[in-house]
């Protein structure tokens, strides 16, 4: 390790521990104990951590606090779908399961503080009090007054007490109108390339030498470091691709010393998995499966790559009709669905000042008559208006094809929106030989 | 059920279905048709059948999703079992912190999936773990009720979760709350934590099947319809499941309907970055229904058939509006019944012997109505005088003959499909398919008529009169093959034959070695041909070959090759004759395909319209007939509807009013000029409002914002 | 391992310097009182003269205390009540009820909690009261017919005042102000807001019954008052302090701390931006952390650091962690505010953008399919980076999805500059979009 904790407060063995533990973080966890001083000094009532994800927020707060043993409860706003939630999580953390016993149902912020403080005499406040609460762009979604009591609880509580807020966000976003106590902000920066390398280096595959990982490492980050630096990214991306790294190892075709030759076996294949990062689309096996059947077929597939979608023949012809009228000014049905349009001029129909193409602005709403009129006049045969029909509608909505806008009272006409791409509906109208183009205004 | 769209009407709420329960479906089958004697007996028959063919089509669906369910099952296991030695390899510590995720995309057929995800839950249980959470969209519209439904689900205890309802029944009432009430993910690991530890300790129950069962068995959550879900909640959920991944051995089954691309659709990176998913794909449904039709349709197991335009019909509604073969399904039965309810002869629509044991048991008046039958009318009159005369007079000869002749509709059957089927592996593979790739299509075309007259039966032919060597001879092996289980007398002399030729094609390469000389001159333009796919061409070709026939002697390869095809088609015309042409084939075959229609494809707007314009077609009331469709004499609602149809887009709700008063008036004969004439009293009134408020209810109008007094009228032309 | 002995040969400066640290720290974390407050005599006076005039003469009372957050109210108040319960009888008889807008969220909930403060629950018992007024009412007399005949003074304190103007109809500011007017009970009601606006708040009813009585805490600190309260807060207390070596030097090192030029300088931007005593104790205790055995003093360098942890602005440390591609979306957003003045846009206006930009370079290095892009996109949405013009369209699709950037050219700017490794044609292209 590089740099090292060191505080007057704790047991040096003990710390040494901790910044083993903590990569690459020294520096933060130093400052951040630092700011909570020793046990039983006061610390500042409210500190702000922020940073991207994945860089260490919670893992270094929570190392420290139990490496340290400090009194300390942990609450994620995801899970608190309540504040009296997140109450009974705090008080249960820190002074055990009996005092939870003693919250109102739904209590009230009153409620917490006066069972707190209630608390606080029976087990005396030698050391600070810690509460962490991740993900906290979530509480200003809860009740208002919450932000505002967590960060100046030291003083409402009496109680020698920090309240650590963990976010990706940056605090301007949380300061409400009338402003509140200022937290301390401190900023958790990314992992640089060095960092990335030393930490991603630490999972060794145990068949295989720590050098020869290390190098693997290196080629990972040299093509994607520049795309992508979440450290949970790479490395998966790290695990999906050494197998496919090792492989000549295990045929014996190269030595391990040859980083080169390795390299080069290598190298296309992350150019291809550049083509599918952040998707998430395949575990790790299936990814070798696809290099295998895609040694076969050219193309590199992903999940995207069976984007393709079975429809009933008039579901087809209903999503194309759905996707016409809501990329279609309406005025202009009648030239593109009318038999005869009486003088319909190219020329003085196409206007020039829409300057922008809807594919750019989206679709429009749409009435079910307008959707209907202009499915009847493309799909060829006439078609009896069925029950039918009008499920294969409302199916289409539960299949997010088509999303329906307003309230779903059928009654009063209900407006729709064609929720698919130009690709995908290409490839629809393809299979049931259907020029969508030559309909729509945009390509005129 | 609430009103609230239809705010003034008064409505009759039918009674729960309880009390129409009461009459047996037996009963009502007699009642229904018309007093023939034998309804219990069809009704016994329909039931059969219907079981056994409901039998074959689940076989049919658990093979069917065998393949997929069996990777998915597998999947889970290795899950598990990496879950049970905790991470001992490398590629599953690097997923450690991911939860095993299986991507089940099932395509749009959503009313199948219901099977699909039961089999699946079912063979969960038996085989990996007890802990199975399955999840509908509908139930989980926010975080809580989806976390209420997974505790629920897993834990099979109902768990308070609400603070609302906490707050509505007790606000802020001091009484401590039980414990572990929570609808936390905290409960549920404290509960499968004492759940292992039950399961550990020996003397539990399921214990037999806790011996090969993992110490930690996984808990799998399905969620059915990953598209109608709420990004929102399951996002949160996922987030929080992550936070577990320690203590819970957690899975996930996402049923997707369109396209794997969904789940970047519905899931950030954040969120999707805690997943390792797996992709399994299941076979398409038309290959589904393919296999639904060749195992239910085309076989003689089932006496009942359908003929071409029902089958027609139900084919169609497949392919046009629901991939469902469930749906489908739900056809045939609806047909069968159909059949068996209208047909009074269907008693003799059954196995070969319980047959000829009805035929017997005929009554007078059944043979009578056999006599009526179309088909054998048509067979009495190619019979001679005196055999005619004993038909229609001698019920004891009748009988006789109808067993003959239902006999000869078994065997019938029986040479059908083989013939059929053979006929598919000759023509599926030809270019622009004459005759349909899908057997389903020729099978059709058969139904329909004489195949052989048809012109794409003669392109097919003249097709394959071009068709190359291997080809053939791959054909006829195949069609050797579908023949060889057939146990009628026929098939196997059909067999034989085939067999035959065979050989000869065996044996032509030698003859085709000596003359080889003179061989490839002629056989050149086939042998170009061979290449050729596309159908044009070939008719070119097809032209050429005429004259180097006219010009050259064929090669014996052509002369097989004809000799074959003249085989083939001598059979399709010996067994492919439509079912019409059969005696008595209305016994078996279900023909009414518009009844099948109307009752599987509705148009409730064309009824409501018809209703509505012209009453009379429903309520056959003689009153109600006028030259113009809607009488005074009509319901209220007819009039007003009439009324409406001569307003325009707003309607003012006081003049509609008048003009009601005063046709109803009109139509309790009160003279016109009589001062109450077309007086509004409460009555009309109140009989106005409703019915306007029906209406509204059917969506004709709605009230709208801009007029007070008006409503705004939802269709458009009037008269 | 030589600091390790480093650290035991300094044990007394160890010890003292965390003596320093928990008596400094008590100071800047937890309020703890000073002797007298700074700059606020008048009000301080004022205040006094009127809680006395309900203590011990038994009047009523309602009086605002209004300034800007961290200008010290509480901490006036603190002191006054400190002060004035240095007086026996007062302490015997006076009872305090502190109420909190951000806890007491509604009337109920804030009665609840008048009634424990009052230690009146087993007085009060399960009655049903018809109405608040009544509850109310019921307290104060509770009190009276307690062990002496004359009623106890209460003095009600309102912190975040202005929140209790939002409960319904106002009942509670109602009644308390009513009671301080009648002179039945002596009560004093002493609100603390930050709004300056707040009476425009109260109902008509409700302002009526308050007596105007306002207490403004502007500070009119000068610099060199300033950087005094600076120095007395960072003093240690001969007296008190046990090793008085050490806390010679301390206070030495302090006013050295203080006279330095770039310490003078940070305070006096601290100072320009705000008076107020909380940033200030924000920025003392950050380098206060620093000391400890090894650096024995607060270095000049200590604050400087700190106050630029302060100026140090988030957004562009945010922004320092994306990836490129997410960046070249940022620069592209940047552009089409530029063409369109900072008209909202959707992702495929941005992705166009983007693609034109690619097109004007040959190599592909950062031409990513659509999903990838659209993930990037969700990225700066969910840092809030971006924000979505209307929230209740989520369920459109994301592509077509209307948002606004939150960011201005210079903080773009800026973190491209800062941006490790940027490539040279993604800098020139942000300079001008046709670079």
């Amino acid at each position: 390790m590089a740099a090292c904790l060191q505080h007057t407060g704790y047991d040096q063995e003990r710390l040494l521990h901790v910044s083993d533990k903590l990569p690459c973080r020294v520096f933060q966890a130093g400052t951040l104990l630092s700011l909570m001083g020793e046990p039983s000094q006061y610390s500042y009532p409210s500190i702000f951590l922020y940073g991207h994800r994945s860089t260490g927020k919670s893992h270094v707060v929570s190392t420290l606090l139990q490496e340290l043993e400090l009194p300390h409860a942990t609450v994620s706003c995801v899970e608190c779908v309540s504040a009296g939630l997140m109450f009974e999580r705090v008080l249960l953390a820190l002074f055990g399961p009996d005092t939870t016993s003693l919250l109102p149902r739904s209590p009230s912020l009153s409620d917490f503080v006066r069972i707190y403080r209630q608390q606080c005499p029976q087990s005396p406040a030698n050391q600070t009090r810690f509460i962490v609460i991740e993900k906290a762009e979530l509480l200003r979604d809860m009740d208002a007054n919450l932000l505002p009591v967590l960060l100046r609880l030291q003083e409402l509580i009496e109680d020698n007490v920090t309240v650590i807020l963990l976010s990706e966000i940056v605090w301007d976003q949380f300061r409400p109108n009338t402003g509140c106590f200022e937290p301390l902000l401190l900023h958790f920066p990314d992992y640089s390339k060095g960092d990335l390398q030393q930490i991603l280096s630490q999972d060794i595959h145990p068949s295989y030498s720590a050098e020869l990982y290390s190098a693997f490492i290196n080629i990972l980050l040299g093509v994607f470091y520049s795309v992508c630096r979440d450290l949970r990214e790479l490395r998966h991306l790290a695990a999906l691709n050494f197998s496919k790294f090792c492989e000549p190892l295990k045929e014996g075709k190269v030595k391990e010393s040859d980083t080169h030759k390795l390299w080069r076996n290598i190298e296309p294949h992350l150019k291809k998995a550049m083509q599918t990062v952040y998707l998430r689309e395949v575990s790790s096996v299936q990814w070798e499966e696809l290099q295998m059947e895609e040694k076969e077929s050219g193309a590199m597939k992903g999940l995207s790559a069976h984007a393709h979608v079975e429809l009933p023949y008039y579901s087809k012809f209903l999503l194309i009709a759905a996707y016409l009228a809501s990329y279609n000014p309406a005025r202009t049905d009648r030239r593109f669905f009318l038999k005869h349009h009486g003088k319909i001029r190219k020329t003085n129909f196409l206007k020039k000042h829409e300057k922008t193409s809807n594919h750019l602005l989206g679709p429009k709403p749409f009435p079910l008559d307008r959707l209907l009129a202009i499915f009847y006049s493309v799909v060829d045969s006439r078609v009896a208006p069925t029950a039918s029909i009008f499920s294969q509608i409302s199916s289409l909505v539960t299949l997010q094809l088509l999303t329906q806008l307003g309230h779903d009272d059928q009654l009063d006409a209900p407006k729709y929106k064609c929720a698919v791409a130009l690709d995908f509906i290409r490839a629809i109208s393809r299979t049931v030989n259907f020029d969508i183009v030559k309909y729509l205004y945009d390509f005129l | 059920m609430s009103t609230s769209s239809v705010s003034k009407g008064c409505f009759v709420f039918k009674p729960s279905a309880k009390k129409r329960k009461t009459c047996d479906v037996a009963d009502y089958f007699s009642h229904s048709c018309d007093g023939s004697d034998n309804s219990r007996l069809r009704y016994k028959l329909c039931q059969d059948l219907w079981d056994a063919i409901k039998a074959d089509t689940e076989k049919l669906q658990e093979e069917l999703n065998r393949k997929i369910l069996d990777g998915l099952l597998q999947f889970i296991r290795k899950c598990c079992s990496t879950f049970q030695h905790n991470a001992d390899d490398w590629v599953s510590r690097m997923r450690a912190s991911e939860i095993p995720t299986a991507a089940l995309v099932l395509g749009v057929n959503v009313p199948d999936h219901d099977m699909t995800f039961q089999s699946l839950c079912e063979l969960l249980q038996q085989s990996v773990t007890p802990h199975v959470a399955f999840l509908q969209a509908k139930e989980c519209g926010a975080l809580k009720n989806l976390m209420q439904r997974v505790l629920e689900r897993l834990m099979g205890t109902a768990v308070s979760v609400d603070e609302e309802e906490d707050e509505a029944e007790q606000p802020g009432g001091t009484q401590p709350r039980q414990k572990g009430a929570h609808c936390t993910l905290a409960t549920l690991c404290e509960w499968y934590e004492c759940k292992t530890k039950k399961s550990n300790t020996p003397g539990k129950k399921r214990s037999s099947a806790n011996e090969d069962e993992p110490q930690r068995p996984p808990i799998v959550i399905i969620f059915k319809d990953l598209e109608a879900f709420n990004p929102r909640v399951l996002q949160d959920f996922i987030l929080i499941c992550s936070r577990y991944v320690e203590q819970l051995p957690l899975m996930f089954v996402f049923g997707i309907a369109t396209s794997p691309s969904t789940i970047q659709h519905v899931l950030p990176h954040s969120v999707s970055s805690l997943l390792c998913i797996e992709l399994f794909q299941s076979l398409s449904c038309t290959l589904h229904l393919a296999t639904v039709i060749d195992k239910l349709i085309l076989t003689h197991h089932f006496p009942f058939k359908l003929n071409g335009k029902v089958l027609q019909v139900l084919v169609s509604i497949f392919l046009y509006h629901d991939f469902s073969v469930r749906n489908f399904i739900k056809g045939l039965k609806l047909a069968l019944l159909e059949h068996f309810l209208s047909q009074p002869l269907s008693i003799l629509c059954c196995g070969k012997k319980e047959m000829v044991g009805n035929a017997t048991q005929l009554s007078h008046q059944g043979l009578e109505s056999v006599r009526q039958l179309a088909s054998f009318r048509r067979y009495v009159e190619q019979q001679k005088p005196q055999e005619q005369v004993d038909l229609l007079t001698n019920d004891e000869h009748m009988k006789e003959t109808c067993k003959k002749l239902l006999k000869g509709l078994h065997k019938y059957h029986k040479n059908f499909y083989p013939i059929l089927r053979c006929l598919h592996t000759l023509t599926n593979a030809l270019p622009k398919y004459p005759l349909g790739k899908q057997i389903r299509e020729l099978h059709i075309m058969c139904l329909e008529g004489n195949v052989w007259e048809k012109e794409e039966y003669q392109s097919a032919m003249q097709l394959l009169r071009m068709l190359a060597k291997e080809e053939l001879v791959k054909a006829l092996k195949h069609s050797e093959e579908i023949l060889t289980p057939c146990k009628s007398k026929k098939m196997k002399d059909v067999l034989v034959q085939l067999q035959q030729l065979l050989d000869k094609f065996e044996h032509l390469d030698e003859t085709k070695t000596e003359t080889a000389a003179n061989e490839d001159v002629i056989t050149s333009p086939g042998k170009s041909i061979q290449k050729k796919t596309d159908l044009f061409q070939l008719q070119k070709t097809l032209l050429e070959m005429k004259e180097t026939r006219r010009t050259k002697k064929m090669s014996q390869f052509e002369i097989l090759r004809n000799e074959a095809l003249e085989f083939m088609s001598g059979l399709v015309r010996s067994y492919l004759a439509p079912p019409e042409t059969q005696p008595l084939y209305e016994v078996c075959y279900y023909s009414s395909s518009t009844v099948l229609r109307r009752h599987l494809n509705a148009t409730p707007r064309t009824s409501i319209q018809t209703a509505l314009s012209s009453p009379y077609h429903y309520l056959q009331n003689d009153k109600l007939l006028t030259e113009d469709g809607v009488s005074n004499a009509a319901p209220d609602i007819c009039i007003v509807h009439k009324l409406h149809l001569e307003c325009g887009r707003l309607i003012n709700l006081y003049d509609w009013l008048e003009a009601y008063a005063t046709v109803v008036s009109a139509a309790e004969g009160k003279d016109p000029d009589s001062e109450d004439y077309g007086k509004v009293d409460e009555l009309k009134h109140a009989r106005f409002i409703q019915a306007v408020s029906e209406l509204e209810f059917l969506g004709f109008i709605k009230s709208t914002k801009q007029k007070t007094d008006h409503v705004a009228r939802l269709t458009w032309g009037g008269c | 391992m030589s600091k390790r002995k480093a650290d035991d040969s300094h044990m007394p400066i160890g010890e003292s310097i965390s003596q320093a640290q928990t008596l400094l720290r008590e100071r800047l974390c937890h309020q703890r009182l000073p002797t007298r407050p700074e700059g606020v005599a008048s009000q301080h006076k004022h205040l006094l003269e009127l809680l006395k005039r309900t203590a011990v003469h038994g009047e009523s009372n309602s009086v605002l205390i209004v300034g800007p957050r961290g200008s010290g109210k509480t901490m006036l108040l603190r002191c006054v009540l400190a002060e004035l319960l240095t007086e026996a009888d007062v302490q015997k008889t006076l009872l305090q009820v502190h109420l909190n807008g951000l806890l007491q969220t509604d009337d109920r909930i804030a009665l609840k909690e008048i009634t424990r403060q009052l230690s009146l629950e087993n007085v009060v018992g399960d009655k049903v009261f018809g109405s608040f007024a009544e509850n109310l009412a019921f307290l104060l007399e509770a009190l009276k017919k307690g062990d002496r005949s004359s009623s106890r003074p209460v003095l009600f304190i309102l912190d975040e005042f202005d929140l209790f103007a939002h409960h319904k109809n106002q009942t509670l500011l109602y009644n308390l102000l009513d009671v301080s007017q009648s002179a039945q009970t002596p009560v004093a009601v002493v609100g603390l807001t930050c709004r300056l606006d707040v009476l425009e708040l109260l109902e008509k009813r409700v302002k009526s019954r308050f007596s105007h009585r306002q207490i403004h805490l502007l500070s009119s600190l000068t610099f060199s008052q300033y950087l005094q309260v600076v120095r007395a807060q960072l003093q240690l207390p001969d007296a008190t302090f046990p090793d008085s070596k050490f806390c010679h030097d301390w206070n030495a090192s302090v006013k050295a701390l203080c006279e330095d030029k770039s310490v003078e300088e940070v305070l006096q931007r601290q100072f320009n931006s705000t008076k107020d005593f909380r940033s200030l104790h924000r920025l003392l205790m950050v380098s206060l952390c620093r000391v400890s055995a090894s650096n024995p003093t607060i270095k000049p360098a200590d604050l400087v650091d700190a106050s630029r942890l302060f100026s140090a602005d988030s957004k562009t440390n945010i922004l320092h962690g994306l990836s490129i591609l997410e960046l070249c979306l940022i620069i592209a957003m940047k552009h089409l505010n530029d063409i369109y003045d900072r008209e909202p846009f959707n992702l495929q206006m941005v992705y166009n953008e983007f693609k034109k930009f690619l097109q004007r370079k040959s190599h592909s290095m950062y031409n990513f399919d659509q999903p990838v892009v659209m993930k990037a996109f969700e990225h700066l949405q969910q840092l809030e980076v971006i924000r979505p013009v209307d929230v209740a369209a989520t369920r459109a699709q994301r592509e077509y999805q209307l948002v606004r950037l939150m960011l201005d050219h210079t903080q773009i700017m800026e973190a491209l500059q800062k941006y490790p490794q940027c490539p040279t044609d993604i800098k020139q292209w942000a300079d001008s979009a046709f670079a």
